[in-house]
C-alpha cells in the first residue's frame, strides 16, 4: 500500500483545532462584522438529501461551517432489535439507499459469521456480481446528481438512462428495482433467473463506452475543470485522521481498498485494479468514481463467466435450522415441516457473540457491529456509515472555498443522508 | 408513419361505471370504480363534493390549465427521492406532463411530493415549506413511509405526513416504481380536471 | 497478533477471527495512543455503544418464556440449554480500529461502564471520534469527558432520554385498521 506524501497536497493539518467538525471563523482573517450566517437546508436545491449546513460567509468566501444532521434519523438500530433475524434483513437496505445491496450484504455477512454457516460459492459469486452492479448504480447516480448541481445538467439524463439499465438487471434477479432484499443468511433468497448472465453481459458491453462518453463530456470541459480542480483539498494524513475511506481516501493518494487489502466474498479470485489519484481535490474524486465504474464492469464480467460454470449448483446453504427447506419436501418429510414451522414462527437463533464485519460499499468502509445473545432477535446492531464519517470532513475540506464551491465539495464527499442518520 | 394521438386522461374510452358527476368528469377513484363498497371517510367527502360540483366552462378551462403544468418542489427525503429523480429521467419522462421543472423554491412550486420518511426533527421544516407554497397547492405522499410511517413504527418517524399536511394522493410502495408514481400524478391531474378542490379545502390533518 | 505491550488491557478475547482488547476506562487514552503510534492503527472505524440491561433475562428461547416462567435448564425445553454469561457492567463502548498499511489489521478496544460513569474522549487521538462519540452520547447516554461539543446529533436538540437504551420504549403508534372505529 503506497501513500503519496501528504505535503504534495498541503502542509500540516487543516482539521479545525477546537472541534474537528466545526470550522470557526478566524478573527485574524475575517472581520467578525463582515460575517453573514446563512442556513443551507434541510430542504435545499442540491439533491443530496436533508443535510443542514450553517455557513458563515465573508462575502463569497466561506469563513465558517457546521453540519447539522439527524433530519432522517429513522431508528433502524432500535427497530431491528425488535424484529427476528429473518425480518430484520429488509431494514438495512434502506440505510444507504443507493448502495442497498452493500448494506444488506454487510448485515447478512455478519449474521453468517456468527452462525458459522457455509455459503455455497454460487451465492458468493452472485452476491459479488450484484455488489459490483450496485457500485456502478451508485456511481452513476452520484455522477448524474453531482454534475447536475455543478451545472452540467445533461449528464443527469445520460447517467440515469444507464442507471435504469442496471436497475433492470436488479429487477431481473431480485424482482424489484431498489431494495431487492435478495441476500439472506445462507445465500441468496432465490436462484438467479436463466439468462441473467447474458443480460449482464449485454449491459457490460455497452457500459465502458458510456463511461468514455461521460469523460468526453466532462474531462476537458473548461467550466468543469475550473469548478473541480484544486477545490476541496484533503491530504492523506487528514483523511486517515478523519476516518475517511472509499473514493475520498483513494483520491487523496492512499492506495486502500478493502476488496484488495482485506478481501471478503471472492474478491481475491478476481482481477481488477484500484484507481488512486494524488491531488485530493474534487476532480480526483470524480476520476476515482469513473475508473471504479470501469473496474466494476471488469469484475462483473469475470463473475458472469464463473456463474455460468456453476449453473445448477445450490444458491443457499443446506442448513435447515436457518434456511427454509424447499417447499416440495414439506409434503414428504416430517423434519422439514418442523424446521419450517420453527423458522417461520420463532425464527432461527444465532449463537451468542459479537462481530464487526466491514465491506467496501460504494461510499467506502461500511460495517455492521452485531451483538447476539443467542436468541431469535438481534441484541444490538450498529451500522458503521461511511457517509457519517465523510460528513465529518466538511469543515476540513471546505477551507478556502467560495460558497459556490461548497456544493461541489459536498457532492464530492458522496454522502447519503439515510446512511448518515440511520 | 402512423399518426399517434396523445391520450388524455379525460378522453379515455373506458365504460362509465356510474353516472355520478365525478365519474362523468373522468375521475378513476375507488369510490367510482367500486360503487358497491360501503361509504368510508373518503366516500363521504366525495359525495359532498359531487353534490356541490357545478363546473362552468371557465372552471374547466382553468382546471385544465392548472393540471397541465403542475411544478413539483424538490423535496426528496430518502429512498423514494431516488425513484422520484428517476421519473425525471428519459425512460419515465415526466416532461410529457409538463412537470419537469422542479423548483427548489417552494414559492414557485405547485406540488409537494413528500418522498421518504419524515422524522419528528424534519416535520417543522416540511410544514414551513408547505406553508410557503402559494395556493393552489397539492401534496402527494409518496411511498409507504410518507403515507403511514411505512415499516418504521418508532420514536422518531412521523406515522404518515398527513399528520401535519393535508394530502391529496397517497402512492403506495417501498419505494413505488416510477410508473406507480406517475399513476399517482395522473390521478392527481384527473382530480384537478374533475374539479376536486385541493386537500386543504376539504380536510384538515389526520388524528 | 499479540497486544501485550498495550497499556491498560484487562482482558484479551479472540472470537470469530476478531481480537477484542478490554481496557480499563481510566487508561483508555494511553492504550489508544499506543495503538495509534506504536502499532500503527491509524484509522478509527467506528465507536459502538451498547446497553446490556436485561442481558440473559429473556432466555435463549426468544420470546417464548422468560427466566421466571420457564426453566431453561430443564431437559427438553426449547432452545439451547444455555443462558449467556452476565456482562461485567451495563454499557460497553467498543472502538473499532483499522490499520491502513502494509499489514492490514483490525482490533476492537472495549471499555465497560455503569450508568453515570464517563470515559475520556478520543478526539485528541483520532479527530474522527467527534461525531461517533456524540452519537453514543445521544443514543445511549454515555458521557465522554473532555469532548469539545457533546450535544445531541441525531435527535432534536430538546429531546429527552436516550433512545437506544433498553429501558427506552420503541415508541410509535398502535396500528389502526380501516373498518374498525
Amino acid at each position: 500500500m503506497t501513500v503519496v506524501p501528504s505535503t504534495r497536497i498541503y502542509e500540516g493539518t487543516r482539521i479545525p483545532p477546537r472541534v474537528p467538525t466545526i470550522l470557526d471563523v478566524d478573527p485574524s482573517k475575517h472581520d467578525p462584522g463582515d460575517i453573514l450566517r446563512v442556513n443551507f437546508g434541510p430542504n435545499h436545491p442540491s439533491t443530496h438529501g436533508v443535510l443542514r449546513l450553517i455557513v458563515d460567509l465573508d462575502g463569497e468566501a466561506i469563513a465558517g461551517i457546521e453540519a447539522v444532521i439527524g433530519y432522517l434519523h429513522t431508528g433502524f438500530e432500535k427497530t431491528m432489535e425488535q424484529k427476528s433475524w429473518w425480518k430484520s434483513v429488509t431494514y438495512p437496505a434502506r440505510i444507504d439507499y443507493l448502495g442497498f445491496h452493500a448494506n444488506e450484504l454487510e448485515y447478512v455477512l455478519a449474521i453468517e459469521k456468527l452462525l458459522g454457516i457455509d455459503v455455497p460459492r454460487r451465492a458468493t459469486w452472485a452476491r459479488m456480481a450484484l455488489a459490483e452492479l450496485n457500485r456502478i448504480h451508485s456511481h452513476l447516480v452520484w455522477l448524474g446528481t453531482a454534475a447536475l448541481e455543478l451545472g452540467a445538467i445533461s449528464m443527469f439524463w445520460y447517467a440515469f438512462d444507464d442507471r435504469d439499465a442496471v436497475l433492470d438487471l436488479f429487477e431481473l434477479a431480485g424482482g424489484t428495482r431498489l431494495h431487492t432484499r435478495y441476500v439472506q443468511a445462507g445465500g441468496l433468497a432465490e436462484d438467479l433467473p436463466p439468462g441473467f448472465t447474458d443480460e449482464v453481459r449485454k449491459f457490460c458491453a455497452a457500459m465502458p463506452k458510456s463511461v468514455d462518453e461521460y469523460e468526453t463530456i466532462l474531462d476537458k470541459q473548461k467550466i468543469w475543470l475550473e469548478r473541480t480542480k484544486g477545490i476541496g483539498l484533503l491530504s492523506a494524513d487528514d483523511a486517515l485522521a478523519l476516518g475517511q475511506s472509499g473514493p475520498v481516501l483513494r483520491a487523496s493518494g492512499v492506495d486502500w481498498d478493502l476488496r484488495k487489502n482485506m478481501p471478503y466474498l471472492a474478491y481475491d479470485e478476481v482481477d481488477f485494479d484500484v484507481p488512486v489519484y494524488a491531488n485530493g481535490d474534487v476532480y480526483d474524486r470524480y476520476k476515482v468514481h469513473m475508473d471504479e465504474m470501469r473496474e466494476s464492469v471488469r469484475i462483473v464480467l469475470q463473475c458472469c463467466d464463473r456463474l455460468d460454470e456453476m449453473e445448477g449448483e445450490p444458491w443457499i446453504a443446506d442448513d435447515r435450522k436457518v434456511v427454509l427447506p424447499p417447499r416440495h419436501e414439506l409434503h414428504t418429510s416430517m423434519e422439514s415441516l418442523i424446521y419450517h414451522f420453527k423458522i417461520v414462527t420463532e425464527g432461527y437463533r444465532v449463537p451468542e457473540g459479537e462481530v464487526y464485519v466491514v465491506i467496501e460499499s460504494p461510499r467506502g468502509e461500511a460495517g455492521c457491529y452485531l451483538v447476539s445473545d443467542g436468541g431469535a432477535r438481534p441484541w444490538r446492531v450498529k451500522f458503521r456509515a461511511p457517509s457519517f464519517a465523510a460528513l465529518q470532513a466538511t469543515a476540513t475540506v471546505v477551507q478556502g472555498a467560495l460558497v459556490a464551491d461548497m456544493v461541489a465539495v459536498a457532492a464530492s464527499l458522496d454522502f447519503i443522508m439515510g446512511d448518515t442518520d440511520r | 408513419m402512423a399518426e399517434r394521438r396523445p391520450q388524455l386522461a379525460l378522453k379515455r374510452e373506458l365504460p362509465l361505471v356510474s353516472d355520478r358527476p365525478l365519474a362523468r368528469a373522468g375521475l378513476q377513484s375507488e369510490r367510482v370504480l367500486w360503487p358497491e363498497r360501503g361509504p368510508g371517510v373518503f366516500e363521504r367527502e366525495v359525495a359532498e363534493i359531487e353534490d356541490a360540483l357545478l363546473l362552468t366552462t371557465i372552471d374547466k378551462a382553468v382546471a385544465w390549465a392548472r393540471s397541465g403544468s403542475v411544478w413539483p418542489d424538490t423535496f426528496g427525503l430518502a429512498c423514494c427521492a431516488i425513484e422520484m429523480m428517476s421519473i425525471v429521467s428519459s425512460r419515465y419522462d415526466i416532461a410529457r406532463f409538463g412537470m419537469e421543472r422542479f423548483s427548489s423554491s417552494p414559492r414557485q412550486a405547485d406540488l409537494l411530493i413528500v418522498s421518504g420518511r419524515v422524522t419528528h426533527k424534519m416535520a417543522p421544516a416540511i410544514r414551513q415549506v408547505y406553508d410557503q407554497m402559494l395556493e393552489p397547492k397539492w401534496v402527494i405522499a409518496m411511498g409507504a413511509c410518507a403515507s403511514s410511517g411505512g415499516m418504521f413504527n418508532n420514536y422518531t418517524i412521523l406515522q404518515g405526513v398527513d399528520k401535519i399536511l393535508p394530502v391529496d394522493i397517497h402512492v403506495p410502495g417501498c419505494p413505488p416504481r416510477p410508473e406507480a408514481l406517475i399513476e399517482g400524478i395522473v390521478r392527481l391531474h384527473e382530480k384537478i380536471r374533475a374539479g376536486v378542490p385541493p386537500a386543504y379545502e376539504i380536510r384538515g390533518v389526520a388524528e | 497478533m499479540t497486544y501485550e505491550a498495550v497499556p491498560g488491557v484487562v482482558e484479551t478475547r479472540e472470537a470469530f477471527g476478531e481480537t477484542t482488547l478490554v481496557v480499563d476506562p481510566a487508561r483508555l487514552v494511553e492504550a489508544c495512543t499506543h495503538l495509534r503510534d506504536e502499532e500503527g492503527f491509524n484509522l478509527l472505524s467506528d465507536i459502538a455503544a451498547a446497553d446490556y440491561l436485561g442481558w440473559g433475562e429473556q432466555g435463549v428461547a426468544g420470546y417464548i418464556g422468560t427466566a421466571a416462567g420457564r426453566d431453561l435448564h430443564e431437559p427438553g425445553s426449547q432452545g439451547l440449554a444455555h443462558v449467556p454469561a452476565p456482562k461485567p457492567k451495563r454499557f460497553s463502548v467498543s472502538y473499532h480500529l483499522l490499520r491502513v498499511g502494509d499489514v492490514p489489521a483490525r482490533v476492537r478496544v472495549q471499555v465497560w461502564l455503569d450508568d453515570g460513569e464517563a470515559v475520556a474522549t478520543l478526539v485528541p487521538v483520532w479527530p474522527a471520534a467527534d461525531w461517533f462519540e456524540r452519537e453514543a452520547w445521544d443514543m445511549v447516554g454515555v458521557r465522554f469527558e473532555g469532548h469539545p461539543n457533546l450535544v445531541r446529533i441525531l435527535m432534536p436538540d430538546d429531546w429527552e432520554g436516550h433512545p437506544l437504551r433498553k429501558d427506552y420504549p420503541l415508541g410509535g403508534e398502535p396500528v389502526r385498521f380501516s373498518g374498525e372505529d
